[in-house]
């Protein structure tokens, strides 16, 4: 019958995760960007989520990452809630900026490569390789409008790990990562406060004070602030606290550090 | 993409090849300790700029290929003919549906007729044999600085100096934040690291 | 042939570039609102293209396995034609296993699926509302490509913007003090899908005609239709 095919010859994404439809128009074409556009050339909106603070860093107790929760398609918030650290096993964790359904999406077949990567091998993955493994499957598909920036973190033997990894085909590791349209504000806290000698309680609130700043600043986050800390026992949740009580909480710590003498 | 910058010297029996530290995206820097210059095999490096991705796939496909021709072939690929796959590699991909957008310089030492040789390659696959050149804006600047101080027989002290000379050219006049360079020598004893160079100099 | 001579011969005419737009916009809204052991899914009859009305009688709530519904709207071509491969998959799966599929692994396949035409996206809102292993209700949001989240409540369709921010306040309770978000129960959750479309279809050209609000529970399925402004 026809149009059954598609299910029936096992040419899609159920059986082989890599095998997505792939129209038969040029590359330009398959820009799916905010919009579709209609008969009358009309745009359509996708309720695509974009706009995001997201933020990771190295310091001697690990790794912190902090993200917001909010998810936006145009002027409307679709979520606030949305889960933007994926905890792809107990020791990697990614992070969520761009497309929400392109990086749910890889990040799940990721982790599907890594626990296969543990069966076939009799050892866990390292940061170093997860992340290349997502860098390459996103690369496939360069120049076809992907949209994601993540970064992976996790413990192996080498201690430690940090990448960032976007759908432009970037791939490093790094001390400290900022990804989304809150990263202006979220690193200008960070960079000013890091220290690679931060004490575990400091650098959870030094995340988790970027992403507040963030969400305030930028209209595209907001939500919920998730704080995670990766140790070599693998990830802990550290936190997950609304922006608006943070707000009133930093408010008051600012009025107590407000100076006593003003300058004449 | 043009924001980088890579400069590379031939002299008689070395070359410098220097590379910003930068990782732009848009207008942020992300990342200050970035390494561009790819070592392809004991004698041969190649600096990438170009496009996000293209750069790294690029370069990391044309090392593993040189590696394996080593492993199969038991001797090493002489820099120029290096050189000859890589531009091959380069022109077959352009001409097709996924070209690779990446300008590079390489660099190395034939041990076998004791030369050094450098090579500037564009994205169209142009490969050129040349005793120095400059990609990215703020290679512009330094073309000249190298015409002008230029000798193929400087020592390494004084190859280094011409280096710092052109890097706080581009600290200097170019508009971009490009405040440190990597650099490495190539020549007999192989590829090594020489100390980070830290722009200097204001416009006057 | 005087034509021709007047505007000059057709290949001597600019080059005319010709798009292909395969989508339109159908509207149609729905809400779907969970409780502890039942949930229930809701949505307009009306099917619109542009400012033409094509059906005053057309649900847009799919029974998918005597647990599972979705609600879907947006592009009708992309909904038939989603409606039609789910419906076979869930067959297909049936077949299998001699079960049925569970509500969250629908929820998972629809994702799949939806992220299938990544390229090429169902231009479709989706809501999936069922009774889950333990029995409770659920609900899903959807993207049209295939982001998922799981919810209490949900709405979706053309609106969206009317009609969620109304459920986040009465069922949500969110940004009030000392404010305790109410019990679901069915009276409520009827209630409160009645004034939600009704609100709807007073501001929203692309909603009304009339409602039909499905309730699944584990003991089975019962359908009810409402009516709502005809203009």
């Amino acid at each position: 019958m026809e149009g059954m095919d598609e299910i029936t010859d096992k040419k899609d994404n159920t059986s082989n995760p890599f095998q997505l439809y792939m129209p038969l128009l040029p590359k330009s074409e398959c820009q799916v960007g905010e919009f579709l556009v209609d008969e009358n050339g009309r745009k359509l909106r996708l309720n695509f989520a974009h706009g995001t603070t997201t933020l990771g860093f190295k310091f001697k107790g690990g790794v912190i990452m902090a993200v917001d929760s909010r998810a936006t398609s145009g002027q409307y918030i679709g979520s606030q809630n949305v889960k933007k650290i994926i905890e792809i096993n107990p020791y990697l964790l990614g992070t969520m900026a761009g497309g929400a359904a392109d990086c749910t999406y890889w990040e799940r077949v990721l982790a599907r490569e890594c626990r296969l990567y543990e069966l076939r091998n009799r050892e866990r993955i390292s940061v170093a390789a997860a992340s290349k493994l997502l860098a390459n499957m996103v690369y496939q598909y360069k120049g076809y409008g992907l949209s994601m920036g993540v970064m992976i973190s996790g413990w192996d033997k080498k201690g430690p790990g940090l990448y960032y990894v976007d759908s432009d085909g970037n791939r490093m590791a790094g001390n400290v990562f900022s990804v989304g349209s809150g990263s202006i504000n979220a690193y200008g806290v960070m960079d000013t406060g890091y220290s690679w000698d931060l004490t575990d309680t400091q650098a959870r609130e030094l995340g988790r004070k970027a992403i507040y700043h963030a969400t305030h600043r930028d209209a595209y986050s907001g939500g919920i602030v998730r704080v995670y800390q990766i140790t070599k026992e693998g990830w802990t949740k550290i936190s997950e606290e609304d922006s608006k009580n943070l707000h009133y909480q930093y408010e008051e710590e600012k009025k107590k550090k407000k100076p006593t003498t003003t300058s004449s | 993409m043009a924001l980088e910058c890579l400069i590379g010297i031939k002299f008689d029996d070395f070359v410098l090849i220097a590379t910003d530290m930068s990782h732009i995206q848009s207008i942020m820097v992300q990342k200050s300790d970035d390494d561009k210059i790819h070592k392809l095999s004991s004698h041969l490096v190649m600096a990438v700029a170009g496009e996000a991705g293209d750069t790294t796939q690029f370069a990391e496909y044309i090392a593993k290929n040189i590696q394996l021709y080593k492993m199969r072939n038991g001797y090493e690929l002489h820099p120029s003919s290096a050189v000859h796959f890589t531009r091959h590699t380069l022109s077959t991909h352009l001409r097709s549906r996924e070209p690779y957008f990446v300008n590079l310089l390489m660099g190395g030492y034939n041990p076998a007729i004791n030369k050094s040789e450098l090579y500037y390659m564009d994205y169209l696959a142009a490969s050129v044999p040349v005793n120095y050149y400059a990609f990215g804006y703020g290679g512009m600047f330094t073309l000249s600085i190298m015409d002008q101080d230029y000798h193929s027989n400087m020592t390494r002290e004084a190859g280094y100096e011409l280096l710092k000379k052109c890097i706080g050219e581009v600290k200097r006049r170019f508009i971009i934040n490009l405040p440190k360079f990597r650099v490495r020598i190539i020549s007999k004893e192989g590829i090594s690291d020489m100390p980070t160079i830290i722009a200097e100099g204001e416009a006057a | 042939m005087s034509l021709a001579v007047m505007g000059g011969a057709d290949y001597m005419r600019d080059p005319r570039k010709h798009h292909f737009h395969p989508y339109a916009d159908n509207g149609g809204t729905s809400v779907a609102i969970a409780g502890d052991d039942f949930v229930m899914i809701a949505s307009d009859t009306r099917l619109t293209r542009g400012f033409n009305i094509l059906s005053r009688d057309q649900g847009k709530v799919l029974g998918l396995t005597p647990k599972t519904m979705m609600a879907s709207s947006g592009c009708w071509a992309d909904v038939l034609t989603l409606k039609k491969v789910l419906n076979a998959r869930l067959t297909m799966y049936s077949h299998e296993h001699h079960d049925v599929m569970s509500t969250t692994a629908v929820a998972q396949l629809l994702s799949t699926m939806l992220y299938w035409r990544r390229f090429f996206p169902y231009y479709v809102s989706n809501i999936l509302a069922g009774i889950d292993e333990e029995g409770k209700g659920v609900v899903y949001h959807y993207d049209p490509v295939g982001h998922m989240e799981k919810l209490a409540f949900s709405a979706t369709g053309a609106s969206v913007a009317q009609i969620q921010p109304l459920l986040d306040n009465q069922i949500g309770a969110l940004n009030m003090k000392d404010a305790t978000p109410p019990t679901i129960t069915k009276e409520l959750a009827r209630q409160l899908i009645h004034d939600a479309f009704v609100s709807a279809a007073e501001r929203d050209i692309n909603t009304g005609d009339g409602i039909l609000i499905h309730t699944i529970t584990k003991d089975g399925r019962t359908d009810e239709k409402v009516k709502l402004r005809r203009d």
